[in-house]
């Protein structure tokens, strides 16, 4: 790709290489990442790489190669190999394969997803938020952990079937832990948006500088306890359970836990959630990984299951008249399948995380959860630990920090168990880019559900 | 390999940074997947550029660019440098000096290229090994993979290193998922390891060696049987654990526990903390007599095997635990520095050209013990559970307290293997359970376990690793039911 040269139209010069049917995807990705440890500076990255990936079918049968060489050469190379992988795959299986075929063309939607002053990529905002970011657990003698990002991602899409599209989106992330450098105890705030904007360094600090406590945490034993879960929690639980719960694949091959539940009650009747991905706040896109445009999906209505998401492939293998929804991660249906992008659970009436605990006699409040992990995929079951602001209730109110917690639990169940929701919706993200830049979030409230399953301690270090 | 390129543009780095490094990458790989009698996935991919880090005014930065010219590179000097000079200015912090400058050049063993191996014989492998698999209509899904990896690099830094390297990766695996659509009950099996297969540092022969297609039949059998297996009872026992689970109980509770940077800190808003804190690192305790754990990049087909890190520090054996006793850490130049090591203990890994290196696993095993082979071991074990291939795993940001779930688990009983049950989970708490290892295999049932999927660092890095581990017995530990 030239300085002149638009990622569509590489997209596009790309494809005039590729033999029979194919689509040609460019990934453009300049961003900035500053970590930094104990209120310093530790690490700095900047990106600037493009993709060009080649996807070729034959006979329903498909291939793909992938090269960040832009020269002519280069992307000869990426056409020929995917078209021989598209070959191999027809000569060997014999027969049709099961890809229905390139998306045709589509109109996409505007959106709001991309904001010019994020854009720049100035080093310097960086800086200025790892000043404020210091000087905010200064305040209250922490010291600051985490990261600021920002980046700016141009998808092109050019096909034999026709489609030419260009997306530009930008995203904006702040994440800090708090941490009392003599007894350990951490805190989290962070801030997720389109743009810079939409975060406040000093704020985001502050609000994890106030769930450290100078208060010796109580050891919580093993068992069913009201909940009352952040923002940040409920977003990471509905994330870990998406592909599973709401994958078309999942329903196909009997391993989803709402396999054969659709149209049943799954969850609380106040449960609403769905794949919006033009919802305010979210992190929006106009179209999939094929092409196909990005638009609203129920998932859960009234508490009732709704609808799976597919991507070409998967709806095919479903059958039945099923049709791409626009969740594709991958061209090709490669990887690990559709999944929801841009996840909103509806929020409820009660004003905040305080009013969420005022009925609670005997709980627990969780800021966030860490390293959750599918236990049984049928079940729905997953397991994790509580993380940087764990706390008891009591008598409607916050009394003490408790040592973090490990769970075992299914986010179906928890959504089941929910007796009430906060009015006030987060953009949630952990902004974890493995790979090609990949912005996510689920717009989410704090809830308060019945019987979280508490199954073990984890230990201070001292423990 | 560009080599004179990276040492022409460090020429020109010196006395504009306390230090810089150039690193070129050229990363091709190939996976292949068949599902269900289809080639579900066949993708290949080449990236190649160069990272540029520097450290100016005590801090660090990194930029990437796909330009492999003397323009590019000087560019993204330049870049790494406005990045650096943007940063609130911290405290000088010296480097852990280098024994000699990293020079010449290493390869890892490879005796039959994959990537010359052509792709109907690749996939006919994999249709066979699926066609084995699906012999019961209970069968769901059948997965058969293949990966290949060949990575080229080049490095130069100011201070004085010129080298090359090329690594050969390849491996593969097999899958099934039986379910049951009477009750709606799914389980899988796998084979050789649970996660996308068996892989290492090798070239086609070690694929050829894994012989999926000969394991195939029983993966299916075993998934199938699994569906009316009883749950695993909820209890407190002795537990043997297949190597292939015991390496990841290593990667998870030992491995990243003892990196450096995480002990100081420097992970503790993402990957966490460490339970061994910086004041524990005089020997601190950390399981049996029968524990003996080293980190070893010199280990021939380890996916953590080098000549030199990315920071051209070259490949070392370190114990980091003797008879039980802590005696040393992963860590880069760095983090060595600021615990006053001598040297690195050259565990600085970056992945592809677009990252920058920072502390990672090398190859972290379990020594053999005495206690022979997996059926030695549960020949000499009255009475517990034997668990293989892992499921689930989850571990706290202090990595303390833990939480595994494996495929399979049978019952031990009277030195037999008995019963067969379903969803076994175990958990527990990392010293107290190394504490209990009792028995560890033989060098005879000593191997090396890959993984390809080890996440660390913002942005993210995949790192892959290797584990040598042995089958090994843990007394008393709780067992839970899930499901």
């Amino acid at each position: 790709m030239t300085a002149e040269e638009t990622p569509l139209e590489l997209a596009e010069r790309a494809l005039g290489h590729a033999q029979g049917d194919a689509q040609v995807s460019v990934h453009r990705e300049l961003s900035l990442v500053s970590r930094f440890a104990r209120s310093t500076p530790t690490q700095a990255t900047r990106v600037d790489d493009v993709g060009v990936r080649i996807l070729s079918l034959h006979n329903g049968h498909t291939g793909a190669a992938e090269t960040n060489d832009t020269s002519q050469d280069g992307l000869r190379a990426a056409a020929r190999q995917a078209a021989e992988a598209a070959r191999a795959a027809a000569r060997l299986a014999g027969g049709r394969g099961e890809h229905p075929g390139l998306p045709a063309p589509a109109t996409y939607r505007a959106h709001e997803g991309y904001d010019p002053a994020t854009a720049r990529l100035d080093a310097a905002d960086a800086g200025g938020a790892l000043r404020e970011v210091f000087a905010a657990a200064a305040e209250r003698d922490l010291e600051a952990f985490g990261i600021w990002t920002a980046g700016r991602v141009t998808t092109a899409l050019a096909s034999t079937a026709g489609i030419r599209a260009a997306d530009d989106v930008t995203d904006a992330h702040l994440k800090v832990v708090a941490r009392d450098p003599v007894t350990g105890r951490t805190g989290w705030g962070s801030g997720t948006g389109v743009g810079l904007s939409a975060l406040d360094p000093a704020a985001i600090a502050r609000r994890a500088a106030a769930k450290v406590t100078h208060q010796t945490p109580l050891e919580l034993a093993p068992g069913a306890y009201t909940v009352v879960l952040e923002a940040d929690a409920v977003g990471l639980l509905l994330e870990a359970i998406a592909p599973s719960a709401f994958g078309g694949p999942a329903h196909v091959e009997g391993r989803s836990p709402l396999a054969g539940r659709l149209g049943t009650r799954v969850a609380a009747s106040s449960i609403n959630l769905s794949d919006s991905p033009r919802f305010a706040r979210t992190l929006p896109r106009a179209f999939d990984a094929e092409g196909v445009p990005k638009s609203p999906l129920p998932l859960i209505q009234d508490g009732v299951a709704h609808a799976v998401v597919h991507d070409s492939l998967s709806a095919s293998r479903a059958g039945g008249g099923a049709r791409s929804t626009g969740h594709a991660l991958a061209p090709g249906g490669f990887g690990a399948g559709p999944a929801p992008t841009n996840l909103v659970l509806i929020g409820g009436g009660v004003a905040d995380e305080a009013a969420l605990c005022a009925p609670v006699e005997r709980g627990l409040y969780v800021t966030r959860l860490w390293y959750l992990n599918m236990v049984h995929e049928r079940s729905g079951l997953f397991t994790g630990t509580t993380r940087d602001g764990t706390f008891l209730i009591e008598d409607g109110r916050i009394s003490r920090p408790v040592r973090d917690v490990r769970f075992t639990d299914s986010p179906l169940r928890i959504l089941s168990a929910t007796e009430a929701l906060g009015a006030a919706q987060r953009l949630i993200s952990e902004a974890e880019f493995y790979g090609p830049r990949f912005a996510t979030g689920a717009v989410v409230p704090p809830l308060r559900a019945q019987g979280f399953a508490v199954t073990g301690q984890t230990l201070a270090p001292q423990a | 390999m560009p080599l004179d390129l990276l040492t022409e543009l460090m020429a020109r780095a010196t006395g504009r940074a306390t230090y810089a490094e150039a690193r070129w990458v050229d990363t091709v790989t190939e996976d292949l997947r068949v599902r269900n009698g289809r080639v579900d996935e066949l993708d290949r991919a080449r990236a190649t550029g160069l990272g540029v880090r520097v450290r100016v005014g005590g801090g660090w930065g990194f930029a990437a660019t796909r330009d492999v010219t003397p323009a590019g590179a000087e560019a993204a000097l330049t870049r790494a440098l406005a990045i650096a000079e943007a940063q609130p200015v911290g405290a000088e912090r010296p480097l852990a000096p280098l024994d000699t400058p990293a020079r010449g050049h290493w390869a890892s063993p490879c005796e039959q290229d994959p990537f010359a191996i052509g792709l109907d014989d690749k996939l006919g492998l994999l249709l066979a090994a699926d066609a084995a698999l699906r012999d019961d209509p209970r069968i769901s899904v059948a997965l058969s993979t293949l990966r290949a990896r060949r990575i080229d690099k080049a490095f130069a830094s100011t201070d004085g290193a010129a080298c090359t390297q090329r690594i050969v990766q390849c491996g593969g695996g097999i899958q099934a998922l039986a379910v049951d659509p009477t009750t709606g009950e799914a389980q899988g099996r796998s084979y050789p390891t649970s996660h996308g297969g068996l892989v290492a540092q090798a070239g086609w022969e070690h694929v050829l060696g894994l012989d999926l297609v000969g394991h195939a039949a029983r993966v299916g059998s075993e998934a199938v049987e699994l569906l009316t297996a009883p749950p695993c009872p909820e209890t407190t026992t002795t537990l043997v654990l297949h190597p292939e689970q015991l390496a990841l109980q290593i990667h998870e509770s030992v491995g990243h526990a003892l990196e450096l940077d995480r002990i100081l800190l420097g992970e503790a808003s993402y990957a966490g903390e460490s339970w061994v804190t910086q004041e524990r690192l005089g020997g601190v305790r950390y399981g049996s007599e029968q524990l003996n754990i080293t980190a070893d990049a010199t280990l021939p087909g380890g996916l953590g095997s080098f000549g030199w890190d990315d920071e051209g520090v070259a490949a070392a054996r370190t114990p980091l635990i003797v008879a039980g006793a802590l005696r040393g850490t992963l860590s880069n130049r760095e983090s060595a520095a600021a615990v006053g090591l001598a040297r690195s203990g050259g565990c600085a890994r970056a992945e592809g050209f677009a990252r920058q290196p920072i502390v990672r696993m090398t190859n972290v095993s379990i020594e053999p013990g005495d206690a022979g082979s997996l059926e030695d071991l549960i020949a000499a074990t009255d009475r517990g559970l034997y668990l293989e291939s892992n499921r689930s795993w989850s571990i706290d940001d202090h990595r303390l307290q833990f939480q595994f779930a494996t495929e399979i688990a049978r019952e031990i009983r009277d030195g037999e293997l008995g019963r067969l049950y379903r969803n076994p989970v175990y958990a527990g708490v990392t010293p107290r359970f190394w504490g209990s290892l009792d028995a560890v295999g033989s060098a005879s049932s000593w191997a090396l376990w890959g993984l390809t999927n080890c996440g660390k660092g913002e942005p993210g890095q995949v790192m892959e690793v290797s584990h040598g581990a042995a089958p090994a017995r843990f007394r008393d530990v709780q067992i839970r039911a899930a499901a």
